[in-house]
């Protein structure tokens, strides 16, 4: 669960925000010992209405495990995809900040979630894997702002002509490390059949920690094929040119110091944290470039754990964009996140 | 068997925070009793964390007795061993939080085979990836332990 204060800096038109981001209910069940069930629905921004923009209800998950050994098992249902390393760990009290990093939202359009099956495991305990076919994304719900978020189909009705396929591999060897390397490949044409849009991205990040210290780094390309037939065909289809990059890509970088001793009954955590996202990073011959969309960020801030499970949050963030009219936005962050 | 064990409380930051924070949250537990605690013939210490065990594979000997000490880096989680097919093991315990303590585990197969081990407590979306194995061997050559545990 986490709620957030956001205070727009600097600009006299956006008001402050108070908004109960998410509420999540974990369900899990055991058949046998090897027949798993685990499920995740997800409320964001509380309330949900009939066509109007408001909150969003989301199955996130809800698979079948059946377990054979360590290195093979199978998985089915609605699966998170295994893209980098806030989809599938996003738990408030995991990650510094009050709203997740913004490579996390333009780049990987997290939570990305959606239906398929595939097979997961662990190769002598050093290294992890899961491999998947999802429903693919729709390519009519990118945009040059926002790259690939909300395109997921979801696993509602979802169009798998062609299933894309995902996968990720994880080493584990040392302790405090965690090394990834995740890709995503499928046809995006879901709602323009007649238009072939292969997507695809690649991920690779790692966290460490070691004593006080804590480490992340992470690094996203995606690739769209035939941007510009979809952004002509996209155009004439809705009126409006979504003016699609035909590739994307962020990065960024955090570290954080946990300044009280490790035996204290609370913890604080000081971070920071650059990004650098370009939602257009290359474009395609005759569209159109904006540079308000080529973006880095500073967040500073810090984590006070009440709990290990209880966590407050306060933040700076500081957008900036290559537009010389247009100001990357400025905020003031508060947040309480929790989780049992 | 399970032995809980809890670290001493830092008193002074807990005054401190606590205060500061006007009764906001409850200062640690006292520490738990112990109970009986056989004589192990190896120690294998285990760290929990969202996802993932580490070590997450452990090769011990068949007619041993190995005490699995288990922390957790963040939330509780659970910590269930799963013989193979036809063998009960009857261990099923919760891991303490971070700086809550650990918890003790006393294996002692005498079957030979693959006991897997898992988080046996929601902890979180990648809850169901966070497993490993112990594998028990009946051959009386040193025992070894993958991924880094004493």
């Amino acid at each position: 669960m986490e709620m957030h204060y956001n205070r727009p800096i600097g600009d006299p038109f956006a008001a402050p925000v108070l908004d109960f981001h998410r509420f999540v209910l974990l369900v899990s069940h055991r058949f046998s010992d090897r027949i798993h069930f685990f499920g995740e629905l997800e409320l964001e921004h509380s309330v949900v209405e009939g066509l109007e923009e408001k909150g969003e209800l989301e199955l996130e998950q809800a698979y079948v495990d059946f377990l054979v050994t360590p290195e093979l098992n199978f998985r089915a249902g609605m699966m998170l995809a295994p893209m980098g390393i806030i989809n599938e760990r996003h738990e408030p009290p995991t990650f510094y900040g009050v709203e997740r990093p913004f490579v996390d939202t333009f780049i990987i359009p997290t939570t990305w979630f959606d239906v398929g099956a595939g097979i997961h495991g662990t190769i002598g305990g050093k290294l992890r894997y899961r491999a998947y076919v999802m429903a693919p994304l729709d390519s009519v719900e990118f945009t040059g702002e926002e790259g690939f978020r909300g395109a997921a189909q979801n696993g509602s009705n979802a169009q798998v002509r062609q299933m894309a396929v995902t996968g990720r591999l994880e080493y584990v060897g040392f302790r405090g490390l965690t090394l990834g390397a995740s890709f995503w490949r499928g046809d995006s044409s879901v709602t323009l059949i007649r238009l072939e849009t292969p997507t695809a991205m690649i991920v690779a990040d790692a966290r460490y920690r070691r004593g006080r210290f804590e480490g992340r780094a992470q690094y996203a390309h995606g690739f769209v094929e035939g941007a510009a037939e979809l952004n002509a065909a996209v155009a004439r289809l809705t009126g409006v040119d979504p003016n699609v990059g035909s590739q994307i890509r962020g990065f960024y970088l955090e570290g954080a110091y946990s300044v009280l001793p490790r035996d204290a009954p609370h913890e604080l955590g000081l971070f920071v944290r650059y990004e650098d996202f370009d939602t257009q990073f290359r474009m395609d011959e005759g569209d159109v470039t904006l540079p308000g969309f080529d973006r880095d960020a500073w967040v500073i801030g810090a984590n006070y754990w009440l709990d290990p499970d209880v966590v407050l949050k306060v933040d700076y963030s500081h957008v900036r964009s290559q537009s010389d009219i247009i100001a990357g936005p400025r905020s003031l962050n508060l947040g309480i996140g929790w989780w049992f | 068997m399970v032995v809980l064990m809890k670290r001493p409380a830092a008193t002074g930051w807990c005054l401190i925070l606590c205060g500061a924070l006007a009764g906001a949250t409850l200062p640690p537990v006292p520490i738990q009793d112990t109970v009986d605690r056989p004589e192990a013939d190896r120690v294998v210490e285990i760290v929990a964390e969202r996802f993932l065990f580490t070590p997450s594979a452990i090769t011990i000997e068949a007619s041993t007795t190995v005490e699995l000490r288990l922390t957790s880096e963040d939330t509780d989680h659970g910590f269930r061993i799963v013989g193979p097919d036809g063998i009960d093991v009857d261990i099923d315990i919760t891991i303490p939080k971070r700086n809550r303590g650990a918890a003790s585990v006393f294996f002692a197969p005498t079957e030979p085979g693959k006991y897997r081990f898992e988080c046996s407590r929601i902890c979180g979306a990648g809850h169901l990836y966070m497993s490993g194995v112990i594998r028990v061997t009946a051959a009386s050559s040193a025992p070894a332990t993958e991924g880094g545990s004493r």
